[in-house]
């Protein structure tokens, strides 16, 4: 992704040598993704139907969870709002009241248009009328990662970037600055540049082997280290949504792809075996497994800083935290989009280097509370797992958040970075958070208006979902279009 | 569960008239009408230097707006004149005056922010003024004035404005508001507070020694802040940083037509300014005691003035305490430029009625509260203060103030802007990403360098897409009326 944007959007500014090993394998387990990779497409100039050709894409309104906040529970985080979008407060203030007061209120995802289409397992692209409620959600990709990153590749290359295979061995380093000079490969070939950027994973060759920047642990409030992955047959639906069930130690994901689905459980190791996971995961996939349970270590956390010098961390070389909420491929392509916009000099500028590391830290802290909340809002005790997260004290940051909303149903606002209000407000009702108080301004219309208003609401939502195509029949039609 | 409302706050007393208390007043009893709401409008023991400001940003319509008040009302009545921007004169003395306007610079443009674009314009020698591509500058600065078209495309469709108020006339106006809606005005004067245990407001004691008790409070008595001082005396100083401490004004007679662009001009001790209403004018000076004499700065106005008027920059960092929360100058004291103070007041009632707490008044909603006054007070500083950092007067009392050493937060900004016109980005900002860019610019601030990204667009482009938006922006200057044909025009009327 970094040398695709990079050749793309500097053209002829610099030149990009991207060191690729074919005998380190791609990480991906089939990825689902949030809708800000469509604006990385699209500035790459890379069209929707190319994309979901080559990548086996189907399309994404949001995340099942099951069983989160307790055992039996489901509800959806759409890329969508809730409500009409009309008002001066927000919509969820005037479902709480409903239910304050005691009337029968329906979950809110009964008000929201993604959420609708998702349990029809329809998919229709939204409206570009603002009035309308179909403009009301936005939509991701679930893709098979190992084929996006080809075609990345022919991109990159064809714009003009070198591509060598190979091993790095060392990494020379200046002895006065401490920045890297140049990579030595393992057939002795060595490679010199201005800037390096380690998109390594785990490895994190650079910047944490040759750097050693420290890796600051979260580990105490995200314990899962580890995954078991495990592709199979589609026998079920393949769902515009993907699918995060809670398990007795950890969750499982559910990534339903064109030709398959994919599985991964992640988990704990302190609490699960590998074999136990692999057992559990084999006996809960809905199809025909195709490969072999393959298991993943990892520990969440992040570089204390992403870019030292005049090396630069990108993806899981700069940290890492579980894809619960599909948010791997958007951390990457914001730092990418931070790197562009800094691009430096050769000398580099501390200003730019401080600039990068202040927006990425920025962004890894959001996820992580949001991250967190999933694990801390619930009720299970059914395992020690469950027991140890859930008793686990939350940052103070996430502590004010939940207070905020349960109080008064106040969302902390913020216009940069991911996860805005809807997405807290479906996790917090989602997991059993719903608030004690509501604006004071939505008590002011007539309770029976406010009652009729929204059950017309819900009807009109779930009438138009019903008028889109089915999921599987608006992939067809756009598979039709891409052949003719 | 709890039923919303059992533990509904019913009274509010609000604490000083002025504008600022009448405003926060209206907007409680307009916007929520369930509650009882108290001014004690004799409180504070002197106007504050709102009560003196002619300037108002575009803000002012939504608080209008949410009040349900019309511009027939607000504006027309009132003899308010609506305005464009501010025409900056003597903070550089190498480079010619320029105009903060509100509103996008500029075309949209291929590879990044237009600024960039203009930057590497600039460079190459074929760039017109920065503040010329801005249409509501570009009016301002022609003395016309027509409301924006409805087309983000256009070069008139992207340009907001404010108010030129009459203070009195506004506030007579607010006042009847208030009253209309049913706020309970009390006349008689406030002796003291009497604080809680706990540091929290027990009652307020008024002169005849009867009391008033609400659930909540608002300090709106300026800068005396006669609630908050009774509960602590945490202030954060910013006399360091906005180096002007004294201000006098002198409503003066309307002598030509009202212009949309009112002047602040920079002079040895400070600055000064000059802003028309409808019906009058209003002239100012700003300075540092320091710096000159208030002989000296009283005769560099005309007509009967007002003051000096002391005041010292700096915020609390608590605004909302307990069941306490002062608003405007109780909370933050920033000198006039950029006229944000009403700005700030509109805010403050706003994120209040937003957060409206309930009796048990937990920390949650003040800590939350606290937290954003804080970084938008920051902010407005930072902003007024690079007038100051940017400038390159040589009298004694200029050079000290780009010598200082900023707030990281200005710090930073300006050292990304320096190297590569980039602006961080804030939450909360007051002033958006055009004004940031057209004080830089307009006082001479320029990238050290060109911008990777927009290198990755011909630069014959830019300069093609440049001249078309400057051309367009002079033809649909000349083709808008007057400022006072427009508000003699009865057909202009705000549509609602």
């Amino acid at each position: 992704m970094t040398a695709a944007a990079l050749t793309a959007l500097l053209p002829h500014q610099c030149s990009v040598h991207l060191v690729e090993s074919e005998a380190i394998g791609i990480i991906g387990v089939g990825e689902a993704t949030l809708p800000h990779m469509r604006a990385f497409n699209q500035r790459l100039g890379i069209s929707e139907a190319e994309f979901v050709t080559a990548t086996r894409a189907t399309f994404k309104l949001g995340i099942e969870f099951r069983d989160w906040g307790r055992i039996g529970d489901s509800y959806i985080h759409p890329f969508g709002t809730y409500g009409s979008g009309q008002g001066a407060v927000d919509f969820h203030h005037y479902w709480a009241r409903l239910a304050l007061a005691g009337h029968a209120v329906p979950p809110i995802e009964a008000f929201s248009f993604a959420c609708a289409l998702a349990r029809q397992n329809r998919f229709a692209l939204p409206s570009s009328d603002r009035q309308a409620l179909s403009s009301t959600f936005d939509y991701a990709y679930q893709l098979d990662a190992q084929s996006f990153a080809p075609l990345l590749r022919r991109r990159a290359e064809a714009a003009g970037a070198q591509r060598t295979e190979g091993m790095v061995s060392a990494v020379e380093r200046d002895g006065e600055t401490g920045w890297i000079t140049r990579l030595r490969l393992s057939d002795g070939r060595t490679i010199e540049g201005d800037l390096f950027i380690d998109c390594s994973g785990f490895r994190a060759l650079l910047i944490g082997e040759a750097l050693e920047e420290p890796f600051e642990d979260w580990s105490r409030w995200l314990p899962c280290d580890r995954a078991v992955a495990l592709p199979c047959r589609t026998a079920t639906a393949v769902t515009p949504y993907t699918s995060a069930i809670a398990e007795g130690a950890g969750w499982r994901w559910r990534i339903p792809l064109q030709h398959r689905t994919g599985n991964g459980y992640v988990y704990s190791s302190a609490h699960l075996s590998d074999d136990a996971a692999a057992a559990r995961l084999g006996a809960a996939v809905e199809g025909e497994p195709l490969a072999e349970p393959r298991v993943l270590r990892f520990r969440a956390g992040r570089r204390r800083r992403s870019w030292v010098g005049n090396c630069l961390a990108m993806g899981l070389a700069s940290g890492f935290l579980e894809p619960l909420e599909s948010t791997s491929i958007y951390l990457v392509q914001a730092a990418i989009t931070a790197l562009i916009e800094l691009f430096p000099e050769r000398d580099i500028a501390a200003t730019d280097r401080d600039e990068f590391n202040r927006l990425v830290d920025l962004e890894y802290d959001r996820v992580r509370d949001f991250l967190i909340l999933h694990y801390h809002a619930t009720t299970r005790t059914d395992s020690t797992f469950w027991h140890d997260v859930r008793s686990t004290p939350v940052p103070d940051s996430l502590a004010e958040k939940i207070e905020l909303f349960r109080r008064r149903g106040r969302i902390v606002r913020y216009s940069e970075g991911i996860f805005r209000d809807a997405s807290w407000i479906a996790v917090f009702t989602g997991q059993g958070i719903v608030p004690q108080g509501i604006d004071r301004r939505a008590e002011r219309p007539a309770l029976d208006d406010v009652a009729r208003s929204m059950a017309d609401l819900r009807d009109a939502i779930a009438d138009q979902a019903a008028r889109a195509p089915g999921h599987v029949a608006f992939l067809d039609r756009q598979r039709l279009a891409v052949a003719a | 569960m709890t039923v919303p409302g059992e533990r509904a706050i019913e009274h509010v007393a609000v604490v000083g008239g002025g504008l600022t208390g009448w405003s926060a007043a209206a907007a409680l009893k307009r916007r929520l009408p369930e509650l009882t709401v108290t001014l004690l409008a004799e409180a504070a023991t002197a106007p504050g230097l709102i009560d003196h400001l002619p300037g108002a940003l575009p803000s002012i319509h939504d608080f209008h707006a949410d009040l349900g008040l019309g511009d027939g009302d607000a504006v027309h009545r009132t003899g308010a004149a609506y305005r464009l921007g501010t025409l900056m004169t003597g903070w550089a003395t190498d480079r010619p005056d320029y105009v903060h306007g509100y509103g996008a610079h500029g075309p949209a443009l291929p590879g990044g922010s237009f600024h960039l674009h203009w930057v590497r314009a600039q460079y190459d020698g074929a760039a017109p003024p920065f503040d010329q591509l801005a249409a509501g500058a570009a009016l301002a600065r022609a003395g016309r004035f027509a409301t924006p078209v409805a087309s983000s495309q256009d070069p008139f469709g992207r340009y907001g404005y404010g108010l030129t108020i009459d203070p009195p006339d506004y506030l007579a106006m607010l006042r009847a508001f208030a009253e209309h809606v049913g706020v309970s005005v009390d006349h008689r004067g406030v002796a003291g507070v009497a604080p809680t245990e706990r540091g929290w407001v027990d009652r307020i004691v008024l002169d005849d020694g009867d009391t008033v008790r609400a659930d909540l409070y608002l300090d709106c008595t300026g800068s005396a802040a006669r609630l908050c001082a009774a509960l602590d005396d945490e202030w954060e100083d910013w006399r360091r940083w906005l180096p002007c401490d004294r201000i006098i004004v002198a409503s003066v007679p309307l002598r030509d037509a009202p212009s949309p662009l009112d002047r602040a001009s920079a002079w040895a001790a400070g600055w000064r300014w000059s802003a028309t209403g409808a019906r009058s004018a209003s002239e100012g000076i700003v300075y540092h005691a320091d710096a000159t004499t208030d002989d000296n700065a009283r005769q560099m106005l005309s007509g009967a003035t007002t003051g000096p008027m002391a005041f010292a920059a700096g915020t609390r960092p608590q605004p909302w305490r307990g069941n306490c929360v002062a608003i405007g100058e109780a909370a933050t004291v920033i000198e006039p430029l950029g006229w944000s103070a009403l700005h700030l007041v509109h805010s403050a009632i706003d994120r209040l009625i937003t957060m409206f707490p309930d009796r048990e008044l937990s920390g949650v909603e003040a800590a939350d509260y606290n937290r954003q006054a804080h970084a938008e007070a920051e902010r407005v500083r930072d902003f007024v203060l690079l007038h100051y950092a940017a400038s390159s007067r040589p009298e004694p009392f200029w050079p000290q103030w780009r010598e200082a050493t900023l707030p990281a937060s200005l710090e930073h900004s300006l050292a990304l802007f320096r190297d590569r016109g980039r602006l961080p980005f804030y939450e909360h900002e007051t002033f958006d990403r055009d004004e940031w860019l057209a004080v830089l610019i307009g006082q001479g601030v320029l990238p050290r360098r060109i911008d990777p990204l927009v290198r990755s667009y011909p630069a014959a482009d830019a300069a093609r897409h440049i001249a078309a938006w400057h051309a367009a922006i002079a033809a649909g200057v000349a083709a808008r009326p007057p400022l006072a044909a427009f508000l003699g025009d009865p057909r202009q009327a705000r549509p609602q």
